[in-house]
């Protein structure tokens, strides 16, 4: 298990250093550089000194010579300097945007677990039941709706119509940043539990936005999961020799039939971080994903390699977290 | 005798037939079957059934009037910010759509299978890939497309040598350079030790490269090839990708420009959405074809003299054909969820254009003031998603009954 984790890891050294290397590249190849802004802004700026900055920059050298320079910096921290913020990249992506974006698919994650599992059990028990129908059809629906209509959706119904209908309605924000910092409940100025409390108001939609698809599949698949395991014989065993139904659906079925689960779960992760740019946008979020954008859009190359580069290290790693986790829980498995 | 009787008549029925009469079954399915059927006719017959034209601007007087008109009986889904007609643009929108969909879900499939019969099929049979031009080796130069491989791959492999020797020397030799004139530091000793080692390494290299002769296994090249495809955090890259190939102004741009011409933007998000989407194909088919391959079919097929070529594609493929044809129906509204989500952040297919995305994209701004703006679009991409992945499941159903899901 251990030399094949350390095998998983050395693996992922050189997949690593190819994705960065097409990220780069698609990245170095985007039309106009960053020194087009500064001939606007500044017409009379001559060129002798654009090519003093264009050196600076170390533009004037090929792409791959800017890559592994680029590497050496970057394997140290140093991302380079953000052109929007005059900030270094890597403390924008970060220590601003990364925690932010955690917050929201952390609790899009974890609420589509908590949704998802007992409502997939649920309906696998009951399965052709009424309940089981309208559970299923939930769970197409959920999926096959995308994520920027349902948020437009929530935004309009939650944030417009419905408190407009209703008096007394809460009134959802339009955009999902709580003022509160936290330095006001270090100081006294609110309390922990209005700071937590307000955040969490706002963070409702958004969350709701980006938990929807995972919930809705991963219902699905707790389902179909579960409606396999009780099939089998050692089932039925456990139920001839007069176990309660209790016993043999959480100790006997459960467990293996969370299996599949966990991996599909390990691998759906970076692909929240990532999608998570849509509901950012919608929301007004400024998290990771709205960087991403921003930074394409403004041309911001340093931000957006920072964080793609990031994206990229936490897929790789979730994948192999994924392998390494269904070896725990599924004795059967073995990694040699 | 009666159970002899139905036996007897069932037996004329082929598979496609049975398929069909389980595919019937399933309720949601059929009415999903309908609903594709009448967006294909509405794509198709836009130009007829389209009250207005999806780009015509209202002329005249009390022009503020137009805009932003609600849903009436002259625009049943009312109009605009530039006062156009929304249900016409929804009619035409469908074609972009539909178009994106299919195509990419057909190419997908199509790439997908090709890589995945090919890394399942040869796995653990490594073929020659590579003989030096002094490598004794009997049959060296057959059949003629492997002669003319063997020639290709020595000109790779001494550019590729001579690329990394330049780029050693584009990094370190200022610092050599230095040393030599006389700037002893610990960083430029190092640069100096680098660059020998990276020169010597190319060298060792080139020696081999002479004579040696390598064989390769490319059920792990194509595998790590996918696993690479999904190192590469998607969403973000397509964006990367799409402004990359639609900007006029830069090289790769114009290239694209010239390469799909007139319909530009279209095909490039079809083609970057097709770049990642044929993994999970290849993924499927691989896996199929390691398990068919072992099967006496395949070894019979062998036995008769049947080139690989044949034996994957008319043994192996059409025995994956059913979890094939499900996966990319479901992939059509994967593909149609991508594209307008590109569109919708800006990225993809662009106004005026009518697209179900970038319509949604415009109706962000007024989803307080005008609603049915974005309602409208975003009604029609869930929709049509919805009855592609319930006709993938009652495919699955009808198909291929033994899978779980």
């Amino acid at each position: 298990m251990f030399a094949y984790t350390v095998r998983r890891l050395l693996q992922m050294i050189p997949l690593l250093f190819a994705a960065s290397v097409v990220i780069f590249t698609l990245l170095a190849l985007q039309p106009g550089d960053p020194l087009d802004e500064l001939r606007q802004q500044n017409p009379r700026i001559t060129a002798e000194q654009l090519e003093q900055l264009r050196r600076a920059y170390g533009l004037d050298q090929p792409i791959y010579v800017r890559y592994f320079k680029w590497l050496g910096r970057a394997l140290q921290g140093d991302f380079g300097q953000s052109r929007t913020y005059a900030t270094p990249a890597a403390q924008i992506i970060f220590a601003e945007r990364l925690p932010r974006t955690l917050v929201l698919s952390g609790a899009a994650l974890l609420l589509a677990l908590l949704v998802a599992i007992p409502v997939g059990i649920f309906s696998a028990v009951r399965q052709y039941s009424a309940a089981d129908y309208i559970i299923t059809f939930l769970s197409f629906v959920g999926f096959s709706m995308p994520i920027f209509f349902l948020g437009i959706l929530l935004l309009f119904l939650f944030a417009f119509w419905l408190p407009e209908q209703i008096p007394g309605f809460p009134k959802f924000p339009v955009q999902s940043v709580s003022d509160l910092q936290w330095y006001q409940v270090q100081t006294g100025e609110v309390s922990f539990f209005q700071y937590i409390g307000d955040w969490a108001f706002k963070l409702i939609l958004p969350v709701l936005a980006l938990s929807t698809i995972q919930m809705a599949s991963w219902t699905r698949y707790m389902r179909a999961s579960l409606l396999e395991v009780l099939n089998q014989d050692y089932i039925r065993t456990a139920r001839a020799k007069g176990l309660g139904e209790r016993v043999v659906l959480y100790k006997h079925a459960l467990r293996n039939a969370l299996i599949p689960i966990i991996t599909l779960v390990g691998l759906a992760i970076p692909g929240v971080f990532g999608g998570a740019v849509i509901t950012e946008t919608i929301f007004s979020y400024p998290g990771m994903g709205r960087a991403i954008l921003d930074s394409l859009i403004d041309k911001d190359y340093n931000v957006a390699m920072a964080a793609l580069a990031f994206l990229a290290m936490l897929t790789a790693l979730f994948n192999l977290l994924a392998d390494l986790m269904y070896a725990v829980v599924d004795p059967r498995i073995r990694y040699s | 005798m009666a159970a002899v009787a139905s036996a007897s008549r069932n037996k004329s029925q082929s598979t496609w037939a049975l398929a069909w009469r389980r595919f019937k079954k399933h309720k949601a399915a059929m009415v999903s079957l309908w609903v594709v059927v009448a967006l294909v006719l509405m794509a198709l017959l836009a130009p007829w059934i389209a009250p207005y034209s999806p780009t015509a601007q209202p002329t005249g007087e009390d022009l503020a009037t137009k805009y932003f008109q609600g849903p009436s009986r002259e625009h049943l889904l009312g109009t605009d910010d530039l006062g156009r007609d929304v249900l016409s643009r929804i009619i035409y929108g469908a074609r972009i759509s539909l178009l994106v969909g299919f195509v990419a879900a057909f190419a997908a499939a199509l790439i997908g299978t090709t890589l995945g019969v090919i890394a399942g099929y040869f796995s653990g049979r490594p073929l020659r890939f590579y003989l030096g031009p002094l490598a004794r080796a009997a049959d060296g130069w057959k059949p003629w497309p492997f002669a003319l491989w063997r020639v290709t791959s020595w000109v790779i492999l001494y550019g590729l040598l001579l690329f990394l020797a330049d780029l050693a020397w584009r990094l370190a030799g200022p610092n050599v350079q230095a040393l030599f004139s006389g700037a002893t530091s610990v960083n430029n000793i190092l640069s100096l030790l680098g660059l020998v080692a990276a020169w010597g390494a190319l060298l060792a290299v080139g020696v081999w490269g002479l004579f040696g002769q390598g064989k390769v296994d490319l059920d792990v090249v194509i595998s790590r090839f996918m696993d690479f495809m999904l190192t590469i955090p998607e969403l973000p890259l397509l964006l990367v990708l799409s402004a990359l190939l639609r900007d006029t102004q830069g090289a790769a741009g114009r290239w694209a420009q010239a390469v799909f011409g007139e319909a530009a933007s279209v095909f490039i998000i079809i083609a970057i959405i097709v770049l990642f989407g044929w993994v999970g194909t290849a993924r499927l088919i691989r896996g199929a074809v390691l398990s068919l391959r072992e099967q006496e079919f395949t070894t019979a097929a062998q036995a008769l003299g049947a080139s690989d070529a044949r034996i994957m594609f008319r043994h192996l493929v059409p025995n994956a054909l059913a979890p094939l044809i499900v996966n990319a129906t479901l992939a059509i509204g994967g593909a149609i969820i991508t594209e307008a989500t590109l569109s919708f952040l800006g990225f993809g297919i662009q106004p005026p254009v009518a697209t179900w995305g970038n319509m949604l994209n415009n109706a962000q701004v007024y989803v307080f003031d005008a609603p049915w703006l974005a309602l409208a679009p975003g009604f029609m991409i869930f929709i049509t998603v919805l009855a592609f992945n319930y006709l993938g499941d009652g495919l699955r159903d009808a198909l291929d009954p033994r899978s779980r899901l």
